[in-house]
C-alpha cells in the first residue's frame, strides 16, 4: 500500500499541472474569492436627468453622489438617452428631477423624482433602488426639516458572529468545501479511470497487491493533499482577511479530515463507475463540484430555492460541513453532533458502495 | 466524403458510441439549466424571523405579523428568553430575532420607539439586506399604526422616490443566471472535451496514425472542431429553448446576433481546448490546464458577481476574459434586446480574442505536429 | 505496383542525424533500400530505431542530412510522401471504440480514397486477412491478433508502394506472428517495399536484408546469411549479441 502510495506521489510531483490544480490553484482562488466577491455593492454607476437644473435639484444630486454607494457617471439632456445608455452598459439607473421640483417643495406638496433602473440584473437592480431610497430619506432629513414622515420606531441592530458583515469571513471558510472536493473528488476520479484506460491498472493488479490496498494507497496522497490545502486556506483566511477564529482549531481539523474522507469517497466512487477520464470529468463537475458551489449554501443561500432543490442541497455532504465550519469558526461552537453523524454516514455509506463496485469491475 | 468530412464523421460515431457521453452532453444542459436556474439566485426570500416579546400586545403583533407577510420573511421558532434566542442563532434555527420592548407603546407615543434586532451574520450579504428590509417593513407599518396617534399626523412634502424598473420588473436574478449559464455549459463541452479528444488520440496511438496520413494540420484541427462546435451549436438551441419556453425569459434580441456571437466565442473555447492539448500528453493535465483558466474565467467574468463591484485591478483584468465579454452580450441580446451597435464594443473584443486564441492554437498545432 | 524511383531505391538516407538536445538519437544514417525489398531494421532498444523510422514518415523533422522516399525528398514533399507510405506502429493506431468496418471506412476517407473505392477495397482486404466475420465487430473486441491484421490492413488500404512496419508483432503469439509474416511475404510478392523493425530475432531470419543499429549509427548491413557468416555467428540472436556487443 505504501509502495503505491509513494508512485502516486510521484505521479504529482512530477506533473507540474497536477501539482498546481492541487495546490496553487486552491491558493488563488482564496485570495481571488477573498477580494473579488464582495457582495455589498457600492460606487454603482448611475445617469442625472436634471429637467429642472435649480439649486434644489442640484442639492438632490450632490446628496445622492454623497451618499457613498452611488456615483453619478453620466448627465442626460432626455428620456430618450437612458435605454441606449442600459443597453451599452454604462450606468444601471437613470435618476429624472422633473421640472417644478423647486415650486412643488416650495408649496409644500411631494415632488415625485423617478429613477429608471435597469433590472436585467435583479438583484442589484434591487439595491440600487434601495440605496436612493436611502440618499433621498438622508436628502429630506438634511435640507428639508420637518417635511415627511419622522419615523415612530428605531431599530437597534446587532449583527452577530459577522458584525461588519464581511463578505471575506462567509466565503473563505466555505471555500474549503469547495476546494476539497475539487481536490478529493475530481483529482482521485480522474487519476484512477486514468490507470484503467491506459492499462497500468492491469499491470499493477497482477502484482501481489489486493484491490483494496491498491485503491487505499492511491488515496493518501490526496488525503494529504486535501488536508495540506484545508490548512493553507485556513490560514489564509486567517492572516490576509482577518476571518475570526472563535472555536477550536483541534475541533476543525477532526470535522476537515471526515469531510475529506467523504470527498475522497465520492471521487472513488465516480472512478469505479466509468471508464474514460473524459466521462470521470464531466461527472465530476456536474455531480460533486457544481453542487458543492451552488446547492451547499456556499453563496447561495438554501431559503430562497425550491424546495426539490433544497432537498438536493441537503443530500450534499459540503452542506453539512459548511454549517460546522462557519458554526466553528464565526459562532464559537464546537459541537455539531447532527452534522458530523450526518457526513459520517455518508461517508460510510458511499465508501462501500465505490469498494462494492471497484471490486466487481476488476473482477470483470 | 472526402477527407475532412470522415474525420467529422468519425467523432460523432465516437461521440455517440459512448452512451454515458450521449446522456452527460443532452442531459446535463437541461438538468444545468434547472438547477442553476433556480438555485443560483441571490433574491432574498425564506428568512426566519423569530420574535420576543416579554409582554406581549398589539402593537407588537401587528408589527411581526407585518414582517412575516412579505415575501422574504417567514416566521421562525418562538423565542421566550434572551438567552433561548442566542442558542437558536449559533444553531443556525433562525436567522434574525425581533426583539421588542416591554413598553413598546408608551416608548412610541413618546416619539421614543426602540426595537432590537438580532441577526446571524455570517452570511453577510444575506444577512445585510435582510435588515435593510426588515427595517424598511417596520418603518412603515409603525408610521401607519402611529398615524392615527395625536401629534403624529403625518407632514406633507419632501422628496420621494418612484422607482420603475425595466426589462425585469419583478427583479429577479434568474433572469439574467440563465443567458449566462447557456454560455457556461458551451464552454465546458467545447473546451474541455476538444482538449481531451485530442490528448485521447495521442495517449492511444491513433493521433500518429493520423500523422502519416496525408492529412493537412488544418484538415485534423477542422475535423477535431467542428463536431464540437456543432455540439455546442446543439446545446444552445437546447438550452434557447428551454430558457424561453421553462424559465419564459423574453429573448428580445435577435437569435441570428446570438449565434453569430456564440460562434466567435467557440473560436476561443476551441482554439484554447487545442492549445491545451499541444501542451499536455495526458488527458489528466488538459483537463487541468482547461479547468485552470475556466474556474478563474468564470470567477472574473461578471457571472455570478458584478464586473462593477470588482476592485479596479481585477477590473482590468476581466478584459482579458472572453466570458466577461460573451455574457454582457448574451444578456444583453436576451434581456435587453441590444443589437450590434449596442454590443459594438464586446463583440469587438470577443472577435479580437477568437481570432487571436484560435490562429494560435492553429500555428502551435502546425507547429508540434511537423 | 508502380515503378519507385529510376534509380529503385524505396529508401534512400544521407547523413541523416536528428539530435534531441546534447543527445543525438540518430547520427549521419546511410541507407539504401531497394524498391520490392523486405528490410529488417534491428537495434536495441534506444539504439535511435524509432526516431530513424518517425524521420522516415515525416513524424519528426531531421537536424541534419536528407533522406528520400519513394525517390522524394522527405524535406521538401513531406506531404507527397505520406500518400505513398503505409504506417503501422506498435500501438496500431486503430479506434477501439470504432467496429472494425468503420475503422477502415475512415482511413480510406483520409487517403482520399471515396466511398466505391473504400467499400470495394475494404471487402478485398477482410477476405484476405481472413478478417470478413468481424466486420461489425467493436475493435476493441478483437484479439490482439486480429487487431495486429486490422492495423496492417490500414496500412495497406491506399496501395502504398511502401510499407513502414514499427515492431509490429509485439505481444502476439508465435502461430499469429507466422500468419503475419505469411501476409508480408505476400505484400513485398506484389513489389510493395516493407521497411519493418523488430525485436524478434527469428523474425529477422525472414528479412532479404537486414541493418542493426548501435547508439545511432548502423553497425552491420547485409543479408542474413552473409552477416552470419562475417561474424562468425550461430544464428541471429547469436550475431545480434555480437554486433551490439562490439
Amino acid at each position: 500500500m505504501l509502495a503505491v502510495a509513494a508512485k502516486e506521489f510521484l505521479h504529482i510531483l512530477r506533473d507540474p499541472r497536477t501539482l498546481a490544480v492541487a495546490l496553487v490553484m486552491p491558493l488563488a482562488m482564496v485570495l481571488l474569492y477573498g477580494y473579488a466577491i464582495d457582495m455589498e455593492l457600492r460606487a454603482l454607476p448611475i445617469a442625472v436627468l436634471d429637467e429642472e437644473g435649480g439649486v434644489r435639484s442640484r442639492q438632490l444630486v450632490e446628496d445622492v453622489q454623497s451618499s457613498g454607494f452611488i456615483q453619478v457617471v453620466e448627465r442626460l439632456s432626455s428620456r430618450e438617452q437612458i435605454e441606449p445608455g442600459f443597453r451599452h452598459n454604462r450606468f444601471l439607473a437613470a435618476l429624472v428631477i422633473p421640472a417644478g421640483h423647486a415650486r412643488r417643495l416650495g408649496q409644500g406638496r411631494e415632488a415625485p423624482v423617478q429613477v429608471v433602473v435597469d433590472g436585467a440584473d435583479g438583484s442589484t437592480a434591487a439595491t440600487v433602488g434601495a440605496y436612493l431610497e436611502q440618499a433621498i430619506a438622508l436628502h429630506n432629513g438634511r435640507r428639508l426639516p420637518g417635511a415627511g414622515l419622522k419615523p415612530p420606531l428605531r431599530v437597534e441592530p446587532r449583527t452577530w458572529f459577522n458584525p461588519q458583515r464581511v463578505s471575506a469571513h462567509f466565503i473563505v471558510p466555505g471555500l474549503t468545501a469547495v476546494v476539497m472536493i475539487m481536490v478529493c473528488a475530481l483529482l482521485t476520479s480522474i487519476s484512477i479511470v486514468r490507470e484503467r484506460e491506459t492499462g497500468t491498472l492491469e499491470q499493477v493488479l497482477t502484482a501481489p497487491v489486493q484491490a483494496r490496498e491498491l485503491i487505499l494507497g492511491k488515496l493518501q496522497p490526496y488525503l494529504l493533499i486535501g488536508a495540506l490545502d484545508t490548512a493553507v486556506i485556513f490560514f489564509v483566511g486567517r492572516v490576509v482577511f482577518q476571518v475570526p477564529m472563535n472555536g477550536s482549531w483541534l475541533a476543525l481539523a477532526g470535522y476537515s479530515l471526515l469531510y475529506i474522507w467523504v470527498a475522497l469517497a465520492m471521487g472513488l466512487l465516480i472512478s469505479a463507475l466509468v471508464r474514460t477520464q473524459q466521462v470521470a470529468m464531466m461527472i465530476a463537475l456536474v455531480v460533486t463540484l457544481l453542487p458543492a458551489l451552488l446547492l451547499s449554501g456556499f453563496i447561495f443561500s438554501h431559503a430562497s430555492m425550491p424546495l426539490p432543490l433544497q432537498v438536493v442541497g441537503h443530500l450534499i455532504p459540503a452542506t453539512w460541513y459548511l454549517r460546522i465550519v462557519r458554526g466553528v469558526m464565526l459562532a464559537g461552537v464546537n459541537a455539531w453532533p447532527r452534522e458530523a453523524l450526518v457526513l459520517a454516514g455518508m461517508g460510510v455509506a458511499i465508501t462501500g458502495l465505490a469498494l462494492k463496485r471497484f471490486q466487481k469491475r476488476l473482477d470483470d | 466524403m472526402g477527407p475532412l468530412a470522415r474525420l467529422v464523421q468519425k467523432e460523432f460515431r465516437q461521440i455517440f458510441r459512448d452512451p454515458l457521453m450521449v446522456r452527460l452532453i443532452f442531459l446535463m444542459p437541461i438538468i444545468q439549466l434547472f438547477v442553476l436556474g433556480h438555485a443560483v439566485s441571490l433574491d432574498l426570500k425564506g428568512v426566519r424571523v423569530s420574535v420576543l416579546d416579554p409582554v406581549p400586545g398589539p402593537l407588537s403583533r401587528r408589527l411581526s405579523q407585518a414582517v412575516w407577510e412579505t415575501e422574504t420573511f417567514t416566521p421562525g421558532p418562538p423565542v421566550a428568553t434572551p438567552s433561548q434566542a442566542e442558542d437558536l442563532l449559533v444553531q443556525g434555527r433562525t436567522d434574525l430575532v425581533l426583539h421588542f420592548p416591554v413598553d413598546l407603546e408608551r416608548r412610541m407615543r413618546q416619539g421614543n420607539g426602540v426595537l432590537g434586532i438580532n441577526l446571524d451574520g455570517r452570511n453577510s450579504a444575506q444577512a445585510g439586506q435582510a435588515l435593510a428590509q426588515v427595517q424598511a417593513v417596520l418603518n412603515l407599518e409603525a408610521a401607519r399604526l402611529a398615524s392615527g396617534w395625536k401629534g403624529q399626523a403625518p407632514r406633507p412634502g419632501g422628496v420621494t422616490l418612484q422607482p420603475l424598473y425595466l426589462y425585469n420588473p419583478e427583479l429577479v436574478s434568474r433572469y439574467q443566471m440563465v443567458p449566462a449559464i447557456t454560455i457556461l455549459l458551451i464552454t465546458i463541452i467545447s473546451a474541455m472535451l476538444t482538449g481531451m479528444s485530442v490528448v485521447r488520440e495521442k495517449e492511444l496511438g491513433t493521433l500518429e496514425q493520423l500523422l502519416v496520413s496525408p492529412l493537412t494540420s488544418r484538415q485534423l484541427v477542422l475535423g477535431k472542431t467542428i463536431p464540437l462546435a456543432i455540439l455546442s451549436f446543439g446545446e444552445l438551441a437546447v438550452a434557447t429553448l428551454a430558457a424561453i419556453l421553462v424559465f419564459r425569459l423574453p429573448l428580445e434580441g435577435s437569435v441570428l446576433l446570438l449565434s453569430g456571437a456564440v460562434f466567435l466565442y467557440l473560436l476561443v473555447t476551441l482554439g484554447g481546448g487545442l492549445l491545451a492539448s499541444t501542451v499536455s500528453s495526458t488527458q489528466q493535465q488538459a483537463i487541468f490546464t482547461v479547468w485552470f483558466f475556466l474556474v478563474f474565467s468564470i470567477l472574473l467574468s461578471g457571472f455570478f458577481f458584478p464586473v462593477a463591484n470588482m476592485p479596479q485591478a481585477l477590473r482590468w483584468l476581466t478584459w482579458m476574459n472572453p466570458m466577461r465579454f460573451i455574457i454582457e452580450i448574451v444578456r444583453g441580446i436576451y434581456l435587453k434586446g441590444s443589437g450590434p451597435a449596442d454590443l459594438a464594443l464586446p463583440l469587438g473584443m470577443l472577435a479580437a480574442h477568437g481570432v487571436g486564441v484560435f490562429s494560435l492554437a492553429l500555428w502551435r498545432f502546425r507547429k508540434r505536429v511537423a | 505496383m508502380r515503378p519507385t524511383t529510376e534509380s529503385g531505391l524505396a529508401v534512400r538516407a544521407h547523413h541523416l542525424s536528428r539530435r534531441f538536445g546534447d543527445f543525438t538519437a540518430v547520427d549521419s544514417l546511410d541507407l539504401d533500400v531497394e524498391a520490392g525489398e523486405i528490410f529488417g531494421f534491428l537495434g536495441a532498444n534506444g539504439a535511435g530505431k524509432t526516431t530513424a523510422i518517425r524521420m522516415l514518415c515525416g513524424l519528426l523533422a531531421p537536424s541534419a542530412g536528407e533522406a528520400w522516399v519513394d525517390g522524394l525528398p522527405i524535406s521538401t514533399h513531406g506531404e507527397a510522401v505520406k500518400r505513398r507510405i503505409g504506417y503501422m506502429s506498435q500501438r496500431f493506431g486503430l479506434y477501439d471504440d470504432l467496429r472494425v468496418g468503420e475503422n477502415l471506412e475512415f482511413y480510406g476517407g483520409i487517403y482520399g480514397l471515396d466511398s466505391a473505392a473504400i467499400k470495394a477495397r475494404r471487402g478485398e482486404l477482410l477476405e484476405r486477412l481472413d478478417l470478413s466475420q468481424a466486420l461489425d465487430r467493436p475493435t476493441g473486441s478483437l484479439p490482439l491478433g486480429y487487431k495486429q491484421r486490422l492495423a496492417l490492413g490500414v496500412a495497406l488500404l491506399h496501395r502504398p508502394p511502401i510499407l513502414f512496419l514499427d515492431e509490429p508483432t509485439g505481444g502476439v503469439d508465435p502461430v499469429a506472428r507466422r500468419a503475419f509474416w505469411d501476409l508480408i511475404y505476400e505484400v513485398a510478392a506484389e513489389g510493395t517495399t516493407v521497411f519493418v523493425t523488430t525485436h524478434y530475432m527469428d523474425e529477422a531470419e525472414y528479412c532479404g536484408r537486414v541493418s542493426i543499429m548501435v547508439a545511432g549509427r548502423i553497425q552491420a548491413l547485409g543479408t542474413p546469411a552473409s552477416l552470419k557468416a562475417e561474424h562468425g555467428a550461430r544464428d541471429m540472436q547469436d550475431l545480434f549479441l555480437k554486433v551490439v556487443g562490439t
